[in-house]
């Protein structure tokens, strides 16, 4: 079976900089791979060159089987992208931005499975249709997560998705990323978060300047090793 | 495609920025179209007026005249050119060339570049009509409404999360600036629609109107698109823009028409007046002989009728004015065609600015074109060339005055 998502032997410039050298991985459906690194690692460029964004300067981007670069538009379909910055409209309410990125995407939601999608975001609902220049930066994080849901895609690709969520939200977003896996979707995840990165991931590749430098996977019923990983994330940092 | 332009709708319905560029653009359209209303009422007017006192004064004129020379002599006749039912909309050539005369049987062309002295000369960026407004302000609201629709996404870090989300750009932009366009066309036109049908203008008149100012925003939109394809921050794209629009809206206008009036330069129209007016002094000296054979070169059916006398004779009198005009003919003909070929060549280097484009086209649409005022004058020209006609058997043949006849004397009959 293809994996929807694989990187072949990627390498990636930017600017005259090697960003990605030769990094290879695939995650299969229903895996949740997440993908580590220090800061400038590569790890945003990645989920660039996968949404068609970048040109590999070497090597290949595959979704669902398929080159990147040969349709373009096809990827975008398969994949919901929660950017790193969150940046959905702050003139608009929640509802409204909903409204309008589902329609971009092509799609139709009802106002019920709008507050179904902010219920698991767990998105207060008075907060709901007010403008989003007055939401927090969690409560925007959140209301894009819920766009994320709403697509319905087959693939996830999310940078630094809990970036400013509180603790208590931050462990609602890891069962909700498990949910999510479990029912199928296909998730790729980058962060510099150790911990949360071996609470939910299937498995972790490390990323250091451009280069996939190690890789742990979870044995079966267990979590991966977050002291392991700790260990090879600092001290591949410290060189 | 349709669920995009609704999206684009309500997103631009909620774009605070957009609709004050939208809603000053309606503001000017209605401006312009009032301003262009009240000015053809105003130019129906004074023609109205002057066709009443034209009749009356004549008339008046008439009352104590004993001879056909004296009759002629003292009677004014009305020309005018109506505005057309789309004048409104582009006030063109009628605020530098004269658009009405009074004249008489004397030597013409002097009557008729008399006018061109009195009427003010706009220059450069003219009145503020809605020719005006279609051409040169309307390119620069759309560099308004779209120069920064990507560049504002990317400083607001929203430009891949909307692109991965639309799939395309297209399915994303397009949509975004068409609905933008048609907007600001829809602005535009709602007003010049409404005067129109008020107006009564003609339908086609309209829709052709109506498709040069989309045409003409269109390829301003395709020349933002080009531009902001840039991968430049907003303000550099805007200052782009701008410098583009100052380029093709006034400048490049400008210099072709300085670079047009040096490559056909036009007589002066005083140094008509003077010759003409020279001419007609100096017959009073001349041998009277002289005059009548340069008159019957031009009017050999007279031969048999050309003996002058009298120390003073109508039919030597209006022979003279004649030749007046014929004198200064070589100096008109070239004024004319100098004319023409400023005309001409305008018309060509109008495809170098769609502004230029728009308010050549608005002009012609409207009759308020050069070549339109020069057929005015020419019709002025046919007019008093009947009136030659009717007097010049009664004073050659010297037929008795009969007042009964006056009724025949030609009028002045407008196109249109
Ligand atoms: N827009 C850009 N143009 C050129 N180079 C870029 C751009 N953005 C990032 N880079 C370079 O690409 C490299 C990887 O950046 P990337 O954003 O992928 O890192 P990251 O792992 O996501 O880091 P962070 O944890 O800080 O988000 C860095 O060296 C950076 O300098
Ligand atoms: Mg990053």
């Amino acid at each position: 079976m293809t994996s929807p998502l694989e990187a072949r032997s990627l390498s990636l410039d930017r600017d005259g900089n090697t960003v990605l050298d030769n990094v290879s991985f695939s995650v299969a459906k229903g895996e949740i791979f997440a993908l580590l690194g220090g800061n400038g690692a590569g790890k945003s460029s990645t989920l660039l060159t996968f949404l068609g964004f970048l040109e590999p300067s070497g090597g290949a981007v595959l979704v669902n089987g398929k080159t990147v670069g040969s349709d373009v538009a096809s990827a975008r379909s398969a994949i919901a992208y929660l950017p790193e910055a969150t940046s959905l409209y702050g003139h608009m309410n929640a509802y409204e931005n909903l409204d309008y990125f589902l329609n971009l995407a092509g799609r139709s939601a009802t106002q019920a499975d709008y507050d179904t999608a902010l219920d698991r975001v767990a998105l207060p609902r008075e907060a709901r249709s007010r403008r989003l220049q007055f939401f927090s930066k969690g409560m925007r994080q959140k209301t894009a997560i819920a766009l994320a849901l709403l697509r319905e895609t087959p693939i996830l690709l999310l940078d630094e998705p809990t970036s400013g969520l509180d603790p208590v939200a931050i462990d609602e977003f890891h069962d909700l990323v498990k949910d999510l896996a479990g029912a199928g979707q296909t998730i790729l995840m980058v962060t510099h978060d150790v911990y949360g990165a071996c609470q939910v991931a299937d498995r972790v590749g490390l990323l250091r300047r451009g280069q996939l430098v190690g890789s742990f996977a979870a044995e079966k019923g267990k979590r991966i090793d977050t002291e392991t990983v700790h260990a090879a994330f600092a001290e591949r940092e410290a060189v | 495609m349709v669920s995009d332009l609704l999206r684009e709708i309500r997103f631009l319905a909620k774009d605070r920025g957009a609709l004050f560029w939208l809603a000053l653009a309606f503001v000017l359209s209605i401006i312009a179209v009032t301003f262009g209303v009240t000015e053809v009422r105003d130019q129906q007017r004074t023609i109205a007026e002057l066709i009443e006192e034209d009749t009356a004064d004549r008339a008046n004129a008439l009352k104590g005249q004993e001879d056909w020379g004296g009759a002629a002599y003292y009677a004014f006749h009305l020309a005018y050119a109506p505005p057309s039912e789309f004048a409104f909309a582009a006030l063109g050539q009628r605020d530098s060339s004269p658009w009405k005369h009074r004249v008489r049987m004397l030597a013409l062309e002097g009557q008729i570049h008399q006018a061109d002295t009195k009427n003010a000369d706009f220059g450069l960026v003219g009145r503020f009509d809605f020719a005006f407004l279609a051409a040169s302000v309307a390119p620069l609201l759309l560099i308004l409404l779209l120069y920064d629709l990507r560049a504002a996404e990317r400083t607001a870090r929203r430009h891949d999360l909307l692109v991965a989300t639309a799939g395309s750009s297209r399915k994303l932009w397009l949509p975004r600036a068409l609905v933008r366009v048609l907007a600001l066309s829809l602005l535009l036109l709602i007003p010049l629609w409404a005067a129109s049908s008020l107006v009564g203008t003609s339908g086609s008149v309209i829709i052709q109107a109506s498709f040069v100012l989309v045409g003409a925003l269109g390829i301003w939109w395709l020349i933002v698109e080009l531009i902001s394809r840039i991968d430049a921050s907003s303000s550099v794209l805007l200052t782009a823009l701008i410098g583009l629009w100052l380029a093709l809206a006034i400048i490049v206008p400008a210099l072709a028409k300085v670079a047009i009036e040096t490559r056909q330069p036009l007589p002066n129209g005083g140094e008509m007046l003077l010759l003409q007016r020279e001419t007609v002094n100096d017959a009073w000296d001349l041998p009277k002989e002289m005059t009548m054979a340069a008159f019957l070169e031009e009017h050999p059916e007279w031969r048999d009728h050309a003996a002058i006398e009298q120390p003073f004779e109508w039919k030597w009198y209006y022979a003279f004015q004649q030749v007046g005009d014929l004198r200064v003919k070589p100096l008109v003909d070239q004024y004319r065609a100098a004319r023409l070929a400023r005309d001409h060549e305008a018309g060509m280097i109008a495809f170098l600015s769609p502004t230029s484009f728009v308010e050549r086209s608005f002009e012609k649409l409207a009759g308020t074109d050069a070549a339109s005022m020069i057929a005015y004058e020419d019709s002025v020209r046919d007019f008093h060339a009947q009136l030659r006609a009717f007097h010049y058997p009664m004073l050659f043949r010297e037929e008795p005055f009969d007042r009964n006849l006056l009724e025949d004397i030609p009028g002045f009959v407008p196109s249109r």
